[in-house]
């Protein structure tokens, strides 16, 4: 450990500690500098002595390690390893775990405390949800935001109490923490990935961010004031003035690598100057000044009011989240997959790639990607060098690359401009500063850098041409910092997988549902398909998730061993072009045998062919799992006038489907309708049978079991038996509304004694079946017998005798009077089965039993015109003349009952009598000379 | 991508819709399969279709990313669009036709939170009503109660014939499962169903055999599977029973038509069906295995990817 004291900062250097991550605390007096063996608390007053470890257990690097900001918890400490935040007590010396906080499925990106709540602490993973926790209750985070896109960064605003911002690939979401199912706010702030992202400390509204397309944002009120590109330079740190951002203020320089962790020390009492404390991985752990001098060029003198900005590549949040992947993934490592999209960032497939690393100069060409877009590669590996022409707008770029012998050991390639160049001299000078750092960066690491500076270079040239094709977006001229919002962020209005679907479903890839009366529709997705993240990952709830997938945010394990072309992983950049449309697809891929990385090219070719991604829709017959049964339902009759001979049929007919226990059924229905235990009509010669246990008591225990069954059919045919049994003997209810059964099933639309039809039969389209309509008399087609007037009629009787015959009634019926609607639903209900069934003769014969009027009809009325004073009549009486208001054509005879009219000249009569007559006559039988079967629906 | 597949009234045609913006209606009687219509006019991914009742003709409803509900309607052999309604602000998530009873009515659940109600009496236009924010983010199903309503089980006043109650339910983005009830012309919540914990992806009105139960099944992406069960009709009181706990999102429910069999199929592929037993208890009875004991089966080669 070296100390050197100067009069700008203080470097002491920590070899070997390996940190990644630091914290200093809120009395500005401790850091504590975090790595996986170790965590080192340091006193910042007295820096190159006495610092302390607390040692760890980890395969797990720490991701962010953060103190509570507050007092009164000062001595908490945060600090994330993969998907555990471990809250750690630092007092007297030493320091203790002292909970831990599990919930994430994935890794911790981020983690910060609350600026008001000193027990709240809010963390942020790319399994997509950011966790709000109460450190005294660490069992479970007491909110939970869900995202659909994994979070990279999520910070507390220092205002406001309940409001957050995360960052989300090139995105930021402003949340409220009292609304978790959805983001407040959402801010298309960068092109690429950000990286740093922090709220103003005195102002609700603003935030900034940085990010890896080399900018740095703050916005207020969401709208963007000021942009500043800025180049990247690793290894310092720039302080700029937000009112003006042309020009950093001061640059700290003196870190051999990159900026990890930067934080402000608190100020002490009595001292003037604020000290930034930064940690790089060069090792050092360095503390700066910032006087007074400083103090001033910075234009307001509050320097909390200077937002200290990082580079681009400083906060490599990708680096710590791939870490840990790369130890879980599988033996398929060596597959790798390049994107074709250009747009990528070096940074994102860096660290993929280590375990791939082609160690000579020939792998690496042979490995390289030729379909970066507007890339021409010359690869000449005898002489070590290659030729790179990128084209770009009206720009063209010519570049030939050296590679020395040692590369990529520590020894970067040089790269020199030759003509036919077209870009300025400015520009070119940038470009080779960026891809003298770019390989730089790897080849320390002995890494080859090819691709990732060519890809850095195309994304430049893209960056500048765009810069120069849109003049009014130039940061450089935007001298006011309140500027209309830049159309860069303006919403996504159609997009499809844009964040406006974060409250569309995702959509079903398969599905099941009852179809018809016995059939299950059931489609899945191919056999082929698989989904491109770990099966155990949930699939995401929303739409919006697509293009999360599709940007690769979410990074899918899987997705490596994944041939390109197929999903666009690559994308990066939230706003794509036409050409990467984002399809439900992307979430799944198609299964291919894995291959070695040799036969990559050919595996390029093949992504060209299309996947078939419809499956197969499979229509299953599940009639075996109902309990109503087609066959019986064909097989099944309903006849009044021999119920034995009916309960016999019906059961021999369900032992041949094989319901044994209807067979049962029927024998029992059979007994009970035996001839001598027909109720007597005196009420006092005996009790009727259906006070027996056997008699209605046994029936609803039927009833209730073939309930608990859901068995429709048998409930119905059932209460169908029950009725019949009752009304041949009922007193007067010999007045059947069915003479013919054969007429009505035969003519639906010839009659119009209310034949129970809730439904039409097939192929009659609205109001087409009411063609034979219903006269006025259609309210009373169950005649004096109807069970309800037994019901609801004329309660007021006269004699007391009626009122006891009528309680004799109720008393002989087997079925409960009081369920009839129950019954009748059951009846009705079995009635749309058997229609579904296509047994439209069959349904029509259990809607007979059906005892509750048929629903209104509510399709063409016929108006009536009295015959003697020609007044309007509904119904069959004249309120006017009181005589009847529809005469038969053929008896002459006041027509009550079922009737039949002509359409066109009005005259009718009977049903019975009009069949008779136009069964061999065309014309009106009054001889009024209409052809009314012509005419009308006869 | 198949993202519906039903079939009409009798069972002897196939209606399909896709990702690639299509409708595709199949003759799969005897257990073939004829491509009858190829219906377009989507203009995104089409997320759910629904057969009319038959008494109205052979209609289908249509929604989809697109904001659309397209009727259509086969006059004569083809097959027409024979309305058009663009009132939703987002993706159209849902449709359901009501019991034939109400007439032809169609509830129409989207993304902007809203459900639509369109009517048609035979003549003129649609009639469209809309319950505006009837779920806060977006309403994902909707599903209509049986017109056998259990309150009609209360003894009528005499004459009386049993005016329906017109009723459905509605799953959302907001975790909730809500009934609404027409009134005096007018819907209004009537249910606030609360148990699930993170969107509702579909519900399930469980059609009546005549049991003075009604029953619900709503799933969400959560992937639990609640039995809503409500024994008295006067007093409203629905109670939630946990079917089960899936690994994945469970995407849609369906009753059988005795309502005494459940499908149940989610993001993991896979169709399980589940029983009642008669001590009340659900247990699965099967899952679907695919391809046996199929009496049809459609490829839908030209669904195009998307």
């Amino acid at each position: 450990m070296a100390a050197h004291w100067s009069s700008e900062n203080v470097v002491v250097e920590f070899r070997d500690s390996q940190a990644t991550a630091m914290s200093v605390d809120c009395q500005g007096q401790l850091a504590v500098l975090s790595s996986r063996r170790f965590l080192y608390i340091v006193n910042l007053d007295t820096p190159t002595e006495g610092h302390r470890k607390i040692s760890r257990q980890s395969k797990w690097d720490i991701g962010t390690v953060q103190w509570n900001p507050h007092d009164s918890y000062g001595y908490f400490f945060a600090a994330s390893s993969n998907q555990r935040v471990d809250l750690y007590q630092w007092k007297d010396g030493t320091g203790d775990i002292a909970t831990s906080l599990q919930g994430h499925t994935r890794v911790i990106s981020d983690l910060d405390w609350s600026v008001f709540e000193p027990d709240v602490l809010v963390t942020s993973s790319i399994d997509t949800y950011i966790y709000i926790w109460d450190i005294k209750d660490t069992r479970k985070p007491t909110v939970s935001l869900s995202a659909v896109a994994g979070a990279s960064q999520v910070k507390w605003n220092k205002k406001n109490g309940n409001c957050l911002a995360t960052s989300h690939d090139g995105d930021v979401r402003i949340w409220d923490r009292r609304r978790p199912s959805t983001a407040v706010e959402y801010i298309a702030a960068h092109l690429y990935k950000i990286h740093g992202l922090d709220w103003h400390p005195d102002n609700e509204h603003i935030l900034a961010t940085s990010s890896q397309d080399n900018s740095v944002k703050p916005f207020s009120n969401g709208l963007v004031t000021v942009m500043v590109p800025q180049l990247r330079r690793e290894n310092s740190l720039l302080l700029w003035n937000v009112y003006d951002l042309h020009s950093p203020v001061h640059i700290f320089v003196g870190h051999d690598d990159v900026v990890l962790e930067f934080h402000w020390r608190k100020q002490k009492e009595g001292q003037k100057d604020y000290q930034l404390v930064t940690w790089s991985r060069d090792q050092t752990l360095r503390m700066w000044r910032v006087d007074a001098q400083l103090q001033r060029l910075c234009a307001n003198d509050e320097i909390m009011e200077l937002d200290e900005l990082m580079d681009g590549m400083s906060l490599m949040p990708e680096q710590k989240i791939m870490q840990p992947q790369e130890q879980t993934s599988g033996p398929s490592e060596e597959e790798v997959a390049f994107s074709e999209d250009s747009s990528s960032m070096p940074v994102m497939v860096g660290d993929t790639e280590q375990c791939s690393l082609p160690q000579t100069l020939q792998q690496e060409f042979s490995l390289i990607n030729v379909h970066i877009r507007n890339v021409n590669i010359e690869m000449d590996a005898m002489n070590r060098s290659c030729t790179v022409s990128v084209r770009c707008g009206n720009h063209r770029v010519r570049m030939v690359v050296k590679f020395p012998v040692q590369y990529p050991n520590n020894a970067a390639p040089s790269f020199q401009f030759v003509p036919p160049t077209t870009i300025t001299s400015a520009m070119k000078v940038k470009l080779l500063k960026i891809l003298k750092d770019t390989s730089l960066q790897k080849v320390k690491r002995n890494q080859s850098c090819l691709e990732p500076c060519l890809r850095q270079l195309v994304s430049c040239m893209e960056s500048f041409v765009d810069q120069e094709s849109s003049p009014s977006d130039n940061p450089f001229s935007l001298q006011n910092p309140v500027t209309p919002p830049l159309p860069t962020f303006a919403r996504v209005t159609n997009a499809y997988g844009s964040y406006q679907d974060a409250n569309i479903p995702f959509p079903r890839t398969s599905g099941a549902r009852f179809c018809g009366a016995g059939y299950l529709v059931y489609f899945t997705r191919p056999m082929t398909m698989h989904r491109t993240v770990s099966p155990t990952e949930p699939t995401p709830r929303s739409l919006s998730a697509l293009s999360a997938y599709h940007s690769g945010v979410i990074a899918p394990m899987k997705i490596r061993t994944e041939a390109p072309g197929n999903l666009l992983l690559y994308g990066g950049s939230p706003t794509r072009s036409e050409k990467e449309q984002v399809s439900i697809s992307s979430f799944y891929y198609k299964e291919r045998k894995s291959r070695r990385w040799k036969s990559k090219r050919e595996t390029s070719d093949s992504s060209s062919r299309p996947i078939k991604a419809a499956g197969k829709v499979i229509i299953q017959d599940i009639s075996c799992l109902l309990t109503v049964h087609k066959a019986l339902g064909e097989m099944y009759i309903l006849n009044r006038g021999d119920l034995q001979e009916m309960c016999q049929k019906n059961a021999a007919s369900a032992l041949s489907v094989g319901r044994r226990d209807l067979v049962q059924v029927w024998a029992l229905a059979a007994a009970a309708n035996d001839i001598c235990l027909t109720p007597k009509s005196d009420p006092d010669v005996e009790t009727p049978w259906a006070h027996h246990p056997f008699g209605r008591q046994l029936l609803e225990s039927l009833l209730t079991h073939y309930c608990h069954l859901h068995d429709v059919q048998t409930l119905a045919m059932l209460c169908s038996m029950f009725d019949a049994h009752l009304q041949p003997q009922g007193n007067g209810v010999s007045c059947h509304p069915f003479p013919s059964r054969s007429n009505h099933s035969r003519y639906p639309s010839f009659t119009s004694s209310g034949s129970g039809s809730s439904m039409s039969d097939p192929g009659f389209g609205t109001g087409g079946w009411s063609g034979g309509g219903q006269d006025g008399d259609h309210a009373a087609p169950w005649g004096d017998a109807s069970p309800d007037e037994y019901r609801y009629g004329n309660i007021n009787y006269v004699d007391p005798r009626e009122r006891e015959k009528e309680q004799h009634d109720k008393n002989k019926r087997i079925l409960d009077p009081a369920n009839t609607q129950q019954f009748d639903d059951f009846k009705k209900c079995y009635g749309e089965i058997l229609y579904r069934w296509g047994l439209q003769e069959k349904r029509a014969e259990v809607l007979k039993f059906v005892s509750s009027p048929p629903e209104p009809h509510r399709g063409i009325e016929f108006g009536i015109y009295c015959s003697h004073c020609r007044s309007e009549v509904r119904g069959t009486q004249c309120a006017i003349c009181k005589g009847f208001t529809f005469q038969c054509a053929i008896c002459h005879v006041s027509v009550r009952g079922s009737s039949n009219f002509c359409l066109s000249c009005g005259h009718g009569g009977h049903t019975a009598h009009m069949l008779e007559w136009f069964s061999n006559q065309e014309v009106c039988p009054t001889g009024c000379g209409c052809h009314c079967l012509l005419e009308s629906t006869f | 991508m198949i993202h519906d597949a039903q079939m009409d009234y009798y069972g002897t045609r196939l209606a399909t819709c896709s990702s690639d913006r299509s409708v595709k209606i199949f003759d799969v009687k005897n257990g073939g399969q004829i491509l009858i219509a190829d219906l377009r006019g989507h203009e995104g991914p089409v997320w759910q279709v629904a057969w009319a009742h038959p008494m109205y003709g052979n209609i289908l409803a249509s929604c989809s990313y697109d904001r659309k509900v397209i009727i259509w309607k086969e006059e004569n052999g083809t097959w027409e669009n024979t309305y058009e309604y663009t009132g939703h602000d987002s993706s159209v998530n849902s449709v359901c036709w009501a019991p034939h009873d109400f007439g032809l009515m169609l509830a129409c659940g989207s993304s902007d939170g809203a459900i639509s109600l369109l009517t048609y009496t035979g003549d003129g236009p649609w009639d469209v009503k809309k319950i505006s924010n009837a779920h806060t983010i977006g309403c994902n199903a909707v599903s209509w109660a049986p017109s056998v309503v259990p309150g009609s089980l209360v003894d009528q006043p005499s004459g009386q014939r049993p005016s329906y109650i017109k009723r459905f339910v509605s799953g959302g983005c907001d975790n909730l499962v809500k009934i609404w009830k027409e009134e005096d012309g007018q819907w209004k919540e009537d249910q606030k169903l609360e148990a699930h914990s993170d969107w509702v992806r579909d519900v399930a009105w469980a059609p009546s055999i005549g049991l003075p139960t009604s029953t619900i099944a709503s799933c969400s992406q959560d992937g639990r599977v609640y039995i809503w069960t409500c024994d008295d009709p006067t007093t409203d009181n629905w109670n939630p029973k946990l079917l089960h706990k899936f690994n994945d999102v469970v995407w849609h429910v369906s009753w059988s038509i005795t309502a005494n069999i459940l499908a149940v199929s989610g993001g993991d592929n896979k169709v399980t069906l589940w029983k009642e037993s008669a001590d009340g208890q659900w247990a699965c009875i099967s899952d679907v295995n695919k391809g046996q004991g199929a009496v049809s089966s459609v490829t839908d080669g030209q669904q195009n990817e998307q």
